[in-house]
């Protein structure tokens, strides 16, 4: 997607930080679910899945595909994607660049000495 | 490379605080942020160039940029382009820069639905060598303390391996 960016927005973050919904994206890891299985595992009732699954949806996080008359759950990879293009700016990439400025101080520095 | 670690913390929940000293003179360091030549050789992430960057380094003035990933290696990040748009507040030459940092597109416009920040660079000279400070203020401790919780979503793809170095560190 060159110089198009998905959005993160707080809907998403926010989604994501409550409990029973983090339990069902890291199900939803190892594959698409059908609402029963999702509630089974994670030992919730059926409407309290659905009322999750229904904000996990709403936020773009998972999917929803009719087959016969089963609705089956998936996790969708473009706000997974949009998470770490927004994570950039934090921690890992300032590190990097501190690593390549320390580098490059280091090649002028030489360059000077060199001269001298 | 030197062996500089890079010292993290968080600040009045709000403020993700990053530290880290250069073997090089403070005037040195700074210039390496002030002039767009130097810029591209080291602000890209690694396997990320700089093909745009564009600086007018006074406050007020908007340094807008673009970083493109040109490594193979990275997968669905090859060829992407990623714009930035930093807007000076305040610079103080040689030993503080003041900036509000979005995410941006071609045109230099700002992406309203993604969180800016307002980052503060302190330069601070310690015997011949720099410490910089950047401090780095999110939009709420919601904001930050939702990216730190997401700690416990872990290896859902690549992301969140790299993810969770960032987050085991900041704890």
């Amino acid at each position: 997607m060159p110089g198009k960016r998905p959005g993160v927005d707080m809907t998403m973050l926010s989604a994501l930080a409550e409990p029973n919904r983090l339990n069902i994206v890291e199900l939803l890891r190892d594959g698409p679910l059908t609402v029963g299985e999702i509630a089974d595992r994670l030992g919730l009732r059926q409407p309290q899945a659905s009322k999750h699954l229904k904000v996990l949806s709403d936020s773009g996080i998972v999917e929803v595909k009719a087959e016969a008359n089963r609705r089956i759950y998936k996790l969708r990879s473009e706000p997974f994607e949009a998470l770490d293009a927004w994570l950039r700016p934090f921690r890992r990439v300032m590190e990097e660049r501190f690593d390549s400025l320390d580098d490059y101080l280091q090649q002028l520095l030489d360059k000077e000495k060199e001269k001298s | 490379m030197s062996n500089n670690a890079m010292v993290s913390r968080v600040e009045n929940d709000t403020v993700l605080v990053l530290e880290r000293v250069f073997n090089a003179p403070r005037e040195l360091v700074f210039k390496m942020f002030k002039e767009a030549e130097h810029l591209k050789h080291w602000w890209g992430p690694r396997g990320w160039e700089l093909p745009v960057c564009n600086v007018d380094f006074r406050p007020g003035g908007v340094w807008h940029y673009c970083m493109k990933c040109v490594d193979q290696n990275q997968g669905q990040f090859y060829g992407m382009e990623s714009w930035g748009k930093a807007v000076y507040k305040e610079i103080v030459e040689g030993e503080k820069i003041v900036y509000q940092d979005f995410f941006s597109d071609a045109e230099g416009g700002t992406n309203e639905a993604l969180p800016s920040t307002i980052v503060t660079m302190e330069f601070i000279e310690e015997g011949g060598r720099t410490k910089l400070v950047n401090r780095g203020e999110y939009v709420s401790a919601e904001a930050l303390k939702t990216v730190m919780d997401m700690g416990m979503l872990q290896g859902i793809t690549e992301t969140w391996n790299r993810l969770e170095e960032h987050l085991d560190e900041v704890k």
